[in-house]
């Protein structure tokens, strides 16, 4: 059962051992070999010499000319004979065959390759050029489904490192299949585009999409503790959302302005771009004179000292469903957010005029901001204070325009049940009350007094003079 | 001898409108002041909205302010009045508004009266707790009217005063008007309509007109001097006709209905 033709080439032994491999080859169906035609056998005769190399080196081709029969074999491409690929080779040969063209069978693959950015002319320009073998390898073939990250860590591989400390990478290294890949976001590799394609789904305006295939998902959100879980309708929603998705804005920030690309993180690793700690960088990198006024505030200052309760921008803002400061129901919630540390201030504010409008649901009165200033908040002690005294009769007009000194003396968030700071009201306060107090507790007693003597009154009344009442 | 159908007047028809006024105001202010007071309530809030919210609230409270001023001006230009035509007994004597001793001797015989230990006090034309409620408006509008008129214009009592008046003012315009509210829905309604004697209602504020026999009962020192000064037919006046008594009805139990459904959400807060 030895087959003929040995002896043509010098590694006898090693062809050999790999004959049997060709006698399958012959029913390949894609490239009738043609009857002169070499097969597997006779270029295995030279071609499994490991050491066998290319004598001048060709520029983007490998330089080693061994054929692993093996890998081949347990390839897809296992049933196509040599020449199935390398059309033109005969053997022996002389001269280097030309490079293989799978477009010859994969003609779709080609022409999406030709669409997208590995086939443009800037990557085609780079060497090594992104060709189908630099991804699927030449003889040991490997389909789409049997490539890792790797495959695209060949030429991409810093990204790729930062994807792998990513929440995504970590989690598919748990074995989370669920997590993102390269693939989940950039699409097929064959026709995958740059993210200034407005094709690509990776683009500005498409990528809050790209990432709502999973983080619209609710039941995912569960499974992976994900505590927003309809983040992507609050985004859409936001002011951010519309800007993108309604007018096209390139400069409003989409879902990685924020989180990042690669590398997002979740909000409780201190690496995070969306760590509270980090938070006012990261939406700084738009609103960056927002950023600087902040930085100078009081709560800036508190969070650059390390103060992990100061307010970040999302404590105010939040974080998807960031609304325009216009709206009253914003403006009134973040009353309710400054009262979350500020308990004192909240309810002593909600004893007076202002406070109370705002709580029956008013914004067109002073509401905390109003008085404090926004990004710019510092205490009363501070001279550049909106509330200091050199600047308080000023922050009064704003809305009373008569304002004085006097006037300014009002206190907005007095307390009459604090003796020591407020002795005035205290004792106002006091007198009232026990006015009150004094009042109905005489009167009170008063009545109960009567009462059954009124009955008394009425029953003798009603005995000796029956009609009377009905006159 | 019958004394059915025998009428005399205790109010004339200046009493009667000044008193339509105070509760026209005082109700009106009661509506549109506490759903402030009790912002953060639900009830509050939905009787701020149902008003056109507190802005709208503010306006109308405003509106029965001006009524409140306009009314304390009548009166006090009533007073004068009385001065200047020279009317005896304005500040002293059985017909005056003043507290006198012998108010605090009925007080007295009257808690005893109570407790059954001896007759009823002989009063004369104004009980002791009706010189309370007079006082307790006249206190009540000058205190709530005073700290008021400061809320209103700020600035430009500021000009005079120091701004720390204004929390003074909250405190005192605030607690005061709950010390009056509370007082007419309970005490005033218990001691001028609720009580078994009087009950449902005393309709003598609408019609200006006292029966001979409750006018004998409730006002003895006043009937007899009037008879022993031959002065009681001066006061005689026709039955109120039944137009009058229908308005006493229709006005007088709306307003007692809604007293007493504000002192009740105010209790309900309040025990909550």
């Amino acid at each position: 059962m030895f087959p003929a033709r040995v002896g043509l080439s010098t590694l006898l032994l090693f062809g050999a051992a790999l004959l049997p491999a060709g006698a399958a080859g012959a029913q390949a169906k894609p490239a009738e070999p043609k009857p002169s035609a070499p097969s597997a056998q006779d270029c295995l005769g030279c071609h499994a010499d490991k050491d066998l190399e290319r004598s001048a080196p060709a520029p983007g081709r490998p330089t080693s000319l061994f054929v692993d029969a093996a890998a081949l074999k347990a390839s897809p491409h296992s049933r196509l004979e040599c020449v199935g690929c390398h059309a033109t080779a005969t053997a022996p040969h002389d001269s280097p065959l030309p490079p293989v063209r799978c477009a010859a069978c994969h003609d779709k693959a080609r022409a999406a390759l030709g669409e997208g950015m590995h086939g443009g002319t800037k990557a085609q320009a780079r060497t090594p050029a992104p060709g189908c073998t630099s991804c699927h390898g030449t003889h040991a073939v490997r389909p789409a489904a049997a490539m890792s990250i790797d495959t695209c860590a060949t030429c991409h591989a810093q990204q790729v490192q930062v994807y792998q400390g990513s929440v995504h990478g970590r989690s598919r290294q748990r074995g989370d299949l669920d997590a993102a890949t390269c693939r989940s976001c950039h699409g097929a590799a064959h026709a995958v585009l740059g993210k200034s394609d407005p094709r690509s789904p990776t683009y500005h305006l498409s990528l809050p999409r790209t990432c709502a295939q999973c983080h619209a998902d609710p039941e995912l959100a569960k499974r992976h503790n994900i505590p927003i879980a309809n983040v992507y309708q609050l985004y859409m929603d936001s002011i951010h959302g519309r800007a993108v998705s309604k007018s096209g804005l390139l400069v409003a920030a989409n879902c990685s302005d924020c989180h990042g690309t690669h590398g997002i993180k979740p909000h409780t690793d201190p690496t995070s771009r969306v760590f509270p700690a980090n938070i006012p960088g990261t939406c700084g990198a738009c609103h960056a004179g927002v950023l600087a006024a902040y930085a100078q505030s009081v709560h800036g200052r508190a969070l650059a000292k390390g103060v992990s309760t100061a307010p970040v921008c999302t404590d105010c803002h939040t974080a998807h469903q960031i609304r325009r400061v216009e709206g009253t129901l914003w403006q009134l919630d973040v009353i309710r957010e400054c009262g979350s540390c500020h308990v004192e201030s909240l309810r002593t504010y909600r004893d007076t005029f202002h406070g109370k409008v705002t709580a029956l649901g008013f914004a067109r009165i002073a509401k905390c901001a109003d008085c404090h200033g926004a990004h710019t908040i510092l205490p009363a002690s501070d001279p550049a204070s909106s509330v200091a005294p050199a600047n308080i009769v000023a922050t009064c007009r704003q809305c009373h325009p008569a304002a004085t000194a006097r006037f300014a003396e009002f206190h907005p968030h007095a307390d009459p049940e604090n003796k020591t700071k407020f002795p005035t009201l205290y004792y106002s306060y006091l007198v009232m009350t026990t006015l009150l107090i004094g009042t109905f507790a005489f009167f009170g007693l008063h009545t109960i007094l009567w009462l059954p003597r009124s009955f008394v009154e009425r029953f003798r009344r009603g005995r000796t003079r029956g009609e009377e009442d009905r006159s | 001898m019958s004394a059915a159908g025998r009428y005399y007047f205790r109010f004339n028809l200046y009493h009667r409108i000044i008193h339509g006024m105070v509760i026209v105001s005082f109700l009106g202010l009661a509506i549109t002041g506490l759903p402030l007071k009790y912002a953060q309530t639900g009830w509050g809030a939905a009787l701020s909205h149902a008003l056109g919210g507190p802005f709208t609230t503010g306006y109308l409270h405003r509106f029965f302010a001006v009524i409140t001023f306009t009314y304390f001006a009548l009166h006090l230009g009533y007073i004068a009045r009385l001065i200047l035509i020279r009317q005896p007994g304005i500040f002293w004597g059985p017909d005056s508004m003043v507290p006198q001793p012998r108010d605090m001797a009925q007080l007295y015989r009257h808690v005893r009266y109570f407790l059954g230990l001896g007759p009823r006090p002989r009063f004369g034309r104004w009980a002791y707790w009706e010189k309370f409620d007079y006082w307790a408006v006249f206190w009540g509008v000058s205190i709530i009217g005073a700290s008021g008129l400061l809320l209103w214009f700020p600035t430009f009592f500021a000009r005079y005063m120091p701004g720390w008046v204004f929390n003074v003012a909250i405190i005192v315009h605030s607690d005061e008007a709950l010390l009056a509210v509370g007082f007419i829905f309970t005490i005033h309604f218990f001691n001028g309509h609720l009580r078994p004697e009087k009950f449902p209602m005393d309709p003598v504020i609408f019609t200006g007109r006292v029966e001979e026999e409750e006018f004998r009962r409730d006002h003895p020192e006043e009937y007899e001097q009037l008879r022993a000064e031959g002065r009681l037919e001066a006061r005689r006046a026709d039955p109120p006709p039944p137009w009058m008594r229908n308005f006493s009805r229709v006005v007088g139990f709306s307003s007692l209905a809604i007293g007493i459904v504000l002192i009740w959400l105010i209790i309900m807060t309040a025990l909550r």
